[in-house]
């Protein structure tokens, strides 16, 4: 019975968007105007089995993916490098926090136009627009993971006389890592859109992005929505993948 | 004689703070004669870099030519307009969607489903439909505004502690001033930081639609000085972004502060 009703529940979750769906085949088949801008079901169909077959579907999510990840390292360990730095030492705290937080001011996307003049519009200047997008939020995590830890630990550490190196692998490490798993999850989401984000900006390569730029141009609104549709299942099945991880790996901080 | 030499003491204390503060120019200072000293040696093309009192002599020409007030005025009127539509319609749809199971049932899945997609990615999709002019910069804002209101302000609601509206109840408060003399000053905090989260995304996705496809505003001005290589322009512009949004959103943590310093906010 409870389980009928929740079935039931769900189906109304869902009576929505098939209505709107229904209002968006409808208003395709309104006249040529409209159809410019709501493309039948059926051709979006179409347009997901060409692009299957031809492989661009793949290419294009393979080539924003890589870049994803790439960055997400270079950021994640930039991130993690001047974060503990700055939670660690006051002296690089005093040098690099005004910079990190006057260069962190400026949205990223906007930075592109000045990274196109001086790095140009390859693979290389988007990788450091992802980069940058994934380190801003690992620093600021990471920093407040290291700041944040109980006073008691640091006193018991000191009790037992231990060196630097055993203070930070069993005390700051340990008390910074979940922080730091929230750090790379802000991270991944921005490297994922800032990906796809450049692509749209520097059309040179292959991705996601530049699959719908293209589209965009030749007016293809079906390969338009499918990106969307991809840009946004990845971003959710990334997002969801790694916190199932996190919470795995970390399930012995559970207190 | 004791309080002399406190005051001495204090003073000192309070110079010792000052030069402790001043600590902080010294990297942002570095950085500034680093790039002076290499644009001055001449290594580097000035296309690719221009010292920095160029750049400072292009924000003064430009702020007395009135292209860049013009420009920000362009670009904050789209913000402006709309951040009150989609502040609006969050938070009506907020409240609706954290008070009536209704609403939760038939709306809540396909909401979740929305806010996964990220307002950039739509920049292609909402030319194709509405074209390039104004329309599609505000619903963009308006997009990009909506669902972080919408969402901080149906989980704000929902942490209410049952016995506020239980209070209410007895009262026999009618739905309006429910919701005005009740639920939306006990779930303010919340709906204000999610107002700032939206504003803040909101001006990085302008800006990034401005980039794209515009023919006025910040945006525009900085593709318009890339693609005549004038870096000196795109540099002011980058810089006035950067100190747009930080006014804006430090004014909007400023207001928080104002607001609920009853309530010692965690930062």
């Amino acid at each position: 019975m409870n389980n009928l009703l929740s079935h039931a529940r769900r189906a109304r979750g869902l009576l929505l968007p098939a209505l709107l769906v229904a209002a968006w085949e409808v208003a395709s088949h309104q006249g040529a105007s409209q159809a410019y801008a709501f493309v039948p079901l059926s051709v979006i169909g179409q347009g997901l089995t060409e692009l299957i077959r031809n492989g661009d579907l793949l290419i294009s999510t393979l080539a924003s993916l890589q870049r994803t990840c790439i960055g997400l390292l270079i950021g994640v360990i930039a991130g993690l490098l001047v974060g503990a730095a700055m939670a660690l030492s006051a002296i690089a705290e005093r040098l690099l926090a005004p910079l990190y937080h006057m260069l962190r001011q400026v949205p990223i996307l906007g930075l592109i136009p000045l990274i196109a003049l001086w790095f140009g519009s390859q693979e290389g200047a988007k990788l450091l627009i992802v980069s940058l997008a994934a380190f801003y939020p690992m620093t600021l995590n990471t920093f407040e993971g290291f700041t944040h830890i109980d006073r008691r630990y640091r006193e018991v550490a000191r009790v037992l006389e231990w060196n630097t190196w055993q203070v930070f692998t069993q005390v700051l490490l340990p008390g910074a890592l979940r922080s730091i798993a929230n750090g790379i999850l802000h991270a991944l989401a921005f490297a994922w859109v800032s990906s796809v984000g450049s692509e749209l900006f520097l059309s040179t390569g292959s991705g996601l992005g530049n699959l719908m730029m293209n589209a965009e141009a030749g007016a293809r609104m079906e390969i338009v929505v499918i990106g969307v549709v991809c840009i946004g299942l990845m971003g959710y099945a990334m997002n969801q993948l790694f916190s199932r991880l996190t919470r795995h790996l970390l399930r012995w901080r559970d207190i | 004689m004791i309080s002399t030499a406190s005051a001495v003491i204090g003073s000192r204390v309070s110079v010792g703070h000052r030069m402790l503060a001043l600590t902080w120019l010294i990297s942002p200072l570095l950085l500034l004669a680093t790039w002076a000293l290499v644009a001055a040696s001449g290594h580097y093309s000035a296309q690719l870099l221009i010292p920095p009192a160029d750049v400072w002599h292009t924000f003064k020409d430009l702020l007395h030519s009135g292209e860049l007030l013009e420009g920000a005025a362009f670009s904050l009127r789209r913000l402006a307009s709309g951040f009150v539509l989609g502040a609006s319609g969050g938070l009506l749809f907020g409240a609706a969607l954290a008070l009536s199971k209704t609403v939760e049932v038939y709306c809540a899945p396909m909401f979740h489903v929305l806010r996964q997609v990220p307002s950039i990615a739509l920049i292609p999709m909402f030319i194709l439909v509405f074209g390039v002019e104004e329309t599609f910069k505000v619903l963009l804002v308006t997009k990009a505004v909506f669902f972080p209101v919408a969402l901080a302000t149906s989980e704000g609601i929902k942490a209410i502690p049952r016995s506020h509206f239980e209070v209410a109840r007895l009262y026999r408060l009618p739905r309006y001033s429910l919701l005005l003399d009740v639920v939306f000053p006990a779930a303010a905090p919340p709906i204000l930081t999610g107002l700032r989260v939206g504003l803040t995304r909101a001006w990085m996705v302008l800006v990034a639609a401005e980039l794209l496809a515009a023919d006025s505003g910040l945006g525009q001005m900085i593709e318009m000085g890339r693609q005549m290589m004038r870096i000196d322009v795109v540099m002011v512009g980058v810089i006035t972004i950067g100190l747009i949004g930080f006014v804006l959103d430090s004014s909007l943590r400023l207001l928080e502060r104002r607001l609920f310093r009853w309530k010692a906010i965690k930062e």
